[in-house]
């Protein structure tokens, strides 16, 4: 089974919140001194894939679009025992819009050749739009399946080569599928991404990885660059959270009851 | 009569005397053999350097095998050993001078030397042996400490100088009965012998069972000679061997840097992954279990035990052939016990007791032979990280927030200044002709508790008028906890990094409130690049009060204990600059607990074991707690951020008992320096401005 990966780096969610800041011109946050991770999303699609690998063989290819430090990333998938890494270096928008990403990943899709499968995290990390997939597969023309956690691969001839379990408002669904196929994939305890052995982590350094330029892909890498059309951020803004603290007053506690209520009162109106 | 004709007949009494020699020279072949096999099987480890510096080996080995200073720290022990090995000393230095007498022909057994020593101080040093061997025995057979190994070769030994002992008495006894020699007396218990077997026993029968009596007493010495370096008896040549060779450096340097560009397996996999002084150890460990008896997961009930763990890979060892086994390497018929994987063979070597060990080297420290116990638990949690990931999951987590983030404590909220909150700290960026770089943790900046530690820390510093500054949110850990966790290749990136940034800073000199980077700092930086002049706050504070730049006005009514962190204490020796600051701002002095300085107890939070959950019955900190609340003591000083948060816990934990509060030396000293200087136990604003913005 050919397997790719999609991986994306991401801004670290767990930064301390007081150290998280927003550039208001460019409408993104501040890195700052906060590190650079693969999206947890996309690690547990990894590890899915690692583990649909030792059972059913085949090969993974790891696929980012990013800045040149999501090589990092692909390392660490290396690692963790990926065959394959390729990286499309993005030298323009820092944030494409999710239409922008899918016409780039199939493109190299595309380029990396036949597959079985594809898989990417259910959303990223910082900004939570949860699209790429689904505009994935239809870049790419195929089917695809939704918030998955996981699969198997069916005995016996039915085209209906994968089955997959996936995670629903109320429970989760088993449905089967043919390939290729473009998945999403959500955490649950069986993905929790591997720590790679130190052994291959120095391997991992050693490994060939692909970098491929936006011109090398056939796509018209202008508008990609411009970070896409597909929708735009207009404002961004980190919530204020303000508290007040009064005391109720009066001498008897029917007073402050009836203080309290008309706060109360007061508070729900203003609203 | 006149002393100086004092001396006695040499072989009195025995014939076909060449039978004794032959017997001394098979029981020396095989001795000798014996020692052999053990220091062949050592010569297959890797190279350690062991023989350098011999001026400061020589000392150690006067003051530790000669004058026996470890062994004699516990009370049972030192009574029965000290008989025991003086008795064999003074009794060997009698046997050499028979042989000079007798063998080379020169005249010494004589006059006043024959009487005092020969015959008088070798009486009494032998029935010393003989009350050791009693000891001993009523020790083993009766009082029966939980830390010793009960096996029949150790009752074997016993009974073997017992015997050995006995037969000397009474074959001293019958020659002087049967020789009537004038100087019997001199020799107490052999002249006692004597005084009852000529009331019993004809001439003739003492003649003829001295020469039996002879022949026994040859046949057990020689016998003896040849089967001890095949026992724990091989300690007498191999414990000295082993204090000689131990390192010279503080255990907090114990842990080796690994080549990865040369390591073919990360870490220790098999016997063959050690060095020779290693294997050394194991050979020289004399069984007596003082290791695991201060172990403090052993005590708390935890499978980890140090001793077993020596004696373990000791019965591995000598079942490993002493050359490489041919078909080994190919897969062959009999596989090379140097070769085959220690965790999952070796019982005591389980996950779950090696996931066990603070790394606080209590059993390090009490080692009479001087056997390193933890770095080689360290060395196989090395293998098992980095060449199987297998370790505890909590564990990971720290490992891969110390990855990401530079810090071990997934979902932190503070930022690494938060603590600094309205204070006037600056960046080394900020203030580049800083004096002193205030190296705040982890720990430090990023657990709530502990910002006030280094609050006080830093109060402190500007009331002194000290020009120090942070590194702020470009501070990363300095990877102690990964080298602990066994994750060197982590640690060596790490302590890179932290180099070069402190390097290119300038930084000299480095004052932190936390042991592990004291620690790091200090013993394991210089071979990363990184030499600077490193001090714990204890020290730097108390150096500030020498010099009166701090002047404490007002001083702590309550009883006050202090607790070692063992990185500070144990593995660098820094013991009296903490108890000073306690003493000075308190009125009644430190209580010391049952285990303190360099025999104290751990808290449980070192080695990566605050990245552990415990198990709720068998928590480390709540048995240090244990001994707290028995001081009677109010308060405990720390002077280590997870000590802090452990003992907290500890105590907490026991709160119905007792309630005792936990505070760093620096928090007590800042308090002192004004009755007002409660700011920093309450909460603070967070508006101010913080370094680096
Ligand atoms: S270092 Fe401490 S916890 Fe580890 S084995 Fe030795 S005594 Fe036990
Ligand atoms: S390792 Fe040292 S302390 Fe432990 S049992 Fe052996 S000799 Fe005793």
């Amino acid at each position: 089974m050919n397997i790719i990966v999609c991986l994306k780096q991401i801004l670290d969610p767990l930064i301390p919140v007081r150290d998280f800041r927003i550039d208001p011109e460019l409408r993104a946050a501040v890195q700052g001194s906060a590190s650079l991770v693969t999206n947890i999303f996309c690690e547990n699609a990894l590890e899915t894939a690692l583990q649909l690998r030792e059972r059913a063989g085949g090969k993974i290819t790891v696929l980012a679009f990013g800045a040149p430090s999501a090589e990092d990333s692909l390392r660490k998938a290396l690692a963790m025992k990926a065959d394959d890494a390729v990286l499309v270096v993005n030298d323009g928008n820092v944030h494409p819009d999710p239409m922008a990403v899918a016409r780039v990943l199939a493109a190299a899709i595309r380029k990396i050749g036949a597959f079985d499968l594809v898989m990417l995290g259910r959303e990223s990390g910082d900004w939570g739009a949860g699209q790429t997939g689904g505009l994935l597969a239809e870049e790419l023309g195929v089917a695809s399946v939704s918030f998955v956690d996981a699969i198997e691969v069916a005995d016996g001839e039915s085209h209906l080569k994968l089955h997959l379990k996936r995670q629903t408002d109320t429970g989760w669904e088993r449905v089967a599928a043919p390939t290729p196929l473009v998945v999403t994939v959500t955490n649950d305890e069986h993905n929790v991404p591997r720590i790679p052995k130190t052994r291959d982590v120095m391997m991992s350094y050693r490994q060939p990885l692909a970098k491929w330029t936006l011109d090398e892909l056939g796509i018209d890498a202008a508008a990609v660059r411009a970070g896409g059309d597909y929708y735009r951020v207009v404002d961004l803004s980190i919530p204020v959270r303000e508290t007040k603290c009064e005391l109720v007053s009066g001498d008897s506690l029917e007073d402050k009851v009836s203080d309290l209520a008309a706060r109360i009162l007061q508070v729900t109106r203003a609203m | 009569m006149d002393h100086s004709e004092a001396t006695r007949e040499v072989l009195w009494n025995i014939g076909n005397v060449w039978l004794m020699y032959l017997m001394f020279a098979v029981s020396a072949g095989v001795a000798a053999y014996g020692l052999y096999i053990r220091i062949a099987r050592w010569r297959r480890g890797r190279e350690a350097v062991r023989f350098d510096r011999p001026a400061e080996r020589l000392r150690l080995l006067l003051r530790h095998a000669a004058a026996q200073g470890r062994t004699v720290r516990e009370r049972q022990a030192a009574i029965f050993h000290t008989f025991i090995y003086t008795g064999f000393i003074i009794l060997t230095i009698a046997t050499t001078v028979v042989l000079i007498e007798h063998d080379f022909g020169i005249p010494v057994m004589r006059g006043a030397f024959y009487l005092y020593f020969q015959s008088f101080i070798v009486d009494v040093f032998g029935a010393l042996v003989l009350v050791g061997v009693l000891i001993a025995a009523v020790r083993r057979l009766f009082v029966k400490p939980k830390k010793l190994v009960y096996t029949d070769e150790a009752l074997w030994i016993l009974t073997a100088i017992f015997a050995i002992a006995v037969t000397g008495f009474l074959i001293e006894g019958w020659r002087i009965a049967a020789t009537r020699d004038p100087w019997g007396s001199w020799s107490p218990l052999g002249y006692m012998v004597a005084q009852i077997s000529s009331s019993v026993m004809s001439e003739g029968a003492m003649r003829t069972a001295h020469l039996i009596g002879w022949w026994t007493h040859a046949a057990l010495v020689f016998g003896f000679i040849a089967w001890a370096p095949y026992t724990k008896m091989a300690h007498v040549v191999f414990g000295p061997l082993n204090i000689y060779t131990a390192s010279l450096e503080p255990i907090g340097a114990a842990l080796r840097p690994i080549d990865f560009e040369k390591a073919e397996v990360l870490g220790v996999k098999a016997l063959s992954g050690f060095t020779w002084k290693d294997l050394a150890d194991f050979d020289a460990c004399t069984e007596c279990g003082r290791c695991t008896s201060v172990c403090p997961a052993n005590t708390v009930g935890k499978t980890l035990s140090p001793r077993d763990l020596i004696l373990d890979l000791r019965a591995l060892l000598h079942r490993a052939p002493i050359k490489r086994n041919a078909n080994g390497a190919d897969g062959g018929a009999s596989e090379d016990v140097f070769d085959l994987p220690i965790v999952g063979v070796v019982e005591s070597a389980s996950p779950e007791s090696l996931w066990a060990c603070t790394t606080c080297a209590a059993c390090v420290e009490a080692c009479p032979v001087f056997i390193e116990q933890m770095p080689k638990i360290v060395d196989l949690r090395r293998y098992l990280v980095m060449e199987e990931a297998d370790f505890p999951d909590t564990m990971q987590e720290a490992v891969t927030s110390l990855e990401s983030r530079g810090h071990p404590f997934r979902g932190a909220t503070a930022s690494r200044v938060d603590w600094a909150d309205g204070l006037n700290v600056k960046t080394i960026n900020e203030a580049r002709d800083a004096e002193v770089l205030l190296w705040v943790g982890c720990g430090g900046a990023l657990i709530e508790r502990n910002q006030k530690v280094v609050r006080a820390t830093a109060q402190l510093l500007e009331k002194a008028g000290v020009r120090f500054a942070i590194l702020g949110r470009e501070e990363k850990c300095t990877g102690d906890p990964a080298r602990r966790i066994g994750n060197e290749f982590l640690f060596e990136m790490l302590a890179k990094e932290n180099a070069e940034r402190l390097n290119n800073y300038g930084v000299k000199k480095i004052v932190t409130s936390c042991p592990h980077c004291f620690n790091t700092f200090r013993n394991e930086y210089p071979q990363f690049g990184g030499s600077y002049e490193v001090y714990h706050h204890s020290e730097y504070l108390a150096r500030l009060v020498d010099e009166g730049r701090i002047r404490p006005v007002t001083a702590d009514e309550r009883s006050i204990t202090f607790h070692d962190p063992c990185y500070l204490g144990r593995h660098n020796g820094v013991f009296d600059a903490p108890r000073k600051l306690v003493q000075i701002a308190s009125r009644r002095g430190v209580v010391e607990m049952e285990q303190s300085r360099a025999t104290s107890f751990c808290c449980g939070g070192g080695g990566g074991m605050s990245f552990i959950e415990e198990p709720k019955d068998k928590r480390v900190n709540q048995e240090r707690a244990r001994q707290i609340l028995a001081t009677g003591a109010d308060l405990v000083a720390v002077g280590c951020p997870f000590c802090l948060t452990m003992l907290e816990d500890g105590v907490n934990a026991r709160r119905g008992e007792r309630d005792v509060r936990v505070m760093d030396v620096a928090e007590i000293l800042w308090q002192s320096m004004n009755s007002e200087n409660t700011e920093q136990t309450k909460d603070y604003g967070t508006n101010g401005k913080k370094p680096g913005d």
